[in-house]
């Protein structure tokens, strides 16, 4: 009559239960998904080297990108609190206030994004929608 | 509650898997590579198994596969007479280099700067990987076929293992340190850098041999074949399948074999734990990867853990009653207990 009324052990044994299989191969690409988060932030920079390997020229290329790379980062800091407006994919013109970027310029923190579909106080932009922004400064 | 190992399997290989390794832990996780005798390796997500990429360019079974500390770089080993340096998050072939024979075994160093290859050649290739295009290193000795080499001691020294022998060598001098006959073929090698113990696997031997004397420590007898056997990082366990299709699970202090599992549908021929011990991998030749839980039923990667007591309900002839005896239910007949999975509350 009485089975279990116990914390006694019942006899079967209970398979762990498990969220999901493992994913497999697409069946249609080599996988290494270049949007997932770590190839975009190990993989080579997207304009490589056209030094022709002599040291004088590498230095000079060097030295090239260092500039250029303060002056987008500068460029990034004027923008704190600014309307920008952003062109993105699929014909898509957004505007909001910049309020910062992630380490790896994959994200943009905006406020007060101006969409077709109304505005969103806080929003996050993922960099690789925009396809360039433009603001006054 | 006694919960059952649930293997997860992760299909996609088309032949036999014939070499796994894990990488260290990175920011990323962990990852997995698989050497199939399809050619065409894979690179996992090392606690859940998804599949990130396949290494493709290899022209026959590769034997042999390895990933750098952070998993940047991979490294495989192939019956094409090749060994190739893969970029692991791109997936590209970086290098291609050229031997006289069937390479079986690669290992990068600690910092990924050199890898050691072998092969049915019998020689011990050291390549510069900022050098590609230079001649390797090349270490003779061997009179059969090399199964596996490896980096040892802080990459000062090289393990390497044929048929019969067990060897040390010295990476300066490239010279022979050590070496002890094995009383059958050597199946596998692991190298675990704490505590410097080489793991060997011949017959149904599991065999414990320090990496700086290659004098044995001790050893265990399987109840079949062990291709392959691997040491827990905190050093209680041992797993090893082989030839019967089963994995064994043993205390590695005591030898006693605590848990067998039946599953893969050919003879198993590498397992592998993973940097943190929560689970072990196994590749058969039926083609497919098994994950197998260390701690069978606690919550990790996709194992969910079924809190008992908590999801579980008590039978008293026709009642129901719930966990905590705060609701009950009568039905018309005896209720029968299921084995079934449970997953809801009441």
């Amino acid at each position: 009559m009485c089975c279990c009324l116990c914390p006694q052990e019942p006899a079967m044994k209970v398979p762990v239960s498990v969220i999901r299989l493992p994913r497999g191969p697409d069946g249609t690409s080599r996988g290494f998904d270049p949007n997932s988060p770590r190839y975009q932030a190990l993989s080579p920079v997207s304009i490589s080297t056209a030094g022709c390997g002599n040291e004088a020229s590498l230095e000079r290329e060097q030295q090239g990108r260092v500039a250029l790379r303060e002056r987008y980062l500068r460029s990034l800091f004027a923008m704190v609190g600014r309307t920008i407006h952003f062109t993105m994919y699929e014909r898509v013109n957004v505007s909001a206030f910049f309020d910062a970027s992630d380490i790896d310029i994959l994200n943009f923190q905006v406020s007060d994004l101006q969409t077709p579909l109304g505005v969103h106080r806080e929003a996050l932009l993922r960099c690789s929608d925009i396809i360039s922004y433009t603001f006054e400064l | 509650m006694a919960m059952r190992q649930t293997p997860l399997t992760c299909s996609g290989h088309t032949r036999p898997v014939v070499d796994l390794a894990f990488s260290d832990i990175t920011p990323y996780g962990y990852f997995l590579i698989s050497a199939c005798k399809d050619g065409k390796p894979m690179l996992r997500q090392g606690d859940t198994g998804d599949w990130i990429g396949t290494f493709l360019g290899h022209k026959g079974a590769v034997w042999g596969a390895t990933l750098n500390r952070d998993a940047t770089k991979a490294a495989t080993a192939a019956a094409d007479f090749t060994a190739k340096v893969w970029d692991a998050v791109s997936g590209d072939e970086l290098i291609t280099l050229a031997h006289k024979h069937i390479v079986k075994s690669v290992n990068f160093t600690e910092d990924s700067n050199y890898l050691l290859t072998g092969g049915q050649d019998k020689l011990l290739r050291i390549y510069d990987l900022s050098k590609p295009e230079a001649e390797p290193q090349v270490v003779s000795g061997h009179t059969s076929g090399i199964k596996k080499a490896l980096w040892s001691s802080d990459d000062k020294q090289i393990l390497s293992a044929d048929d019969k022998t067990l060897r040390l060598w010295d990476r300066n001098t490239m010279t022979e340190v050590k070496a002890i006959n094995v009383a059958m073929s050597v199946s596998s090698m692991e190298y675990v850098p704490e505590g410097e113990i080489l793991v060997v696997t011949y017959g149904r031997t599991i065999a414990f041999h320090s990496a700086e004397t290659l004098e044995q420590i001790k050893s265990f007898e399987a109840p079949a074949t062990v291709n392959s056997a691997s040491l827990h990082p905190e050093k209680e366990f041992i797993v090893a399948g082989g030839e019967d299709f089963k994995l064994y699970k043993y205390d590695y202090n005591t030898g006693e074999e605590l848990e067998s599992y039946k599953g893969h549908f050919g003879p198993i021929h590498c397992v592998r734990f993973s940097p943190d011990g929560e689970l072990y991998a196994s590749g058969s030749e039926d083609g497919t990867l098994r994950l197998w839980q260390t701690t069978v039923g606690k919550t990790y990667g996709l194992w969910k853990c079924v809190v008992p007591g908590k999801n579980f309900v008590y039978i008293f002839g026709k009642t129901l009653l719930h966990h905590n005896l705060s609701k009950s239910y009568t039905t018309n007949s005896q209720l029968k207990v299921r084995p079934a999975r449970v997953t809801s509350f009441l």
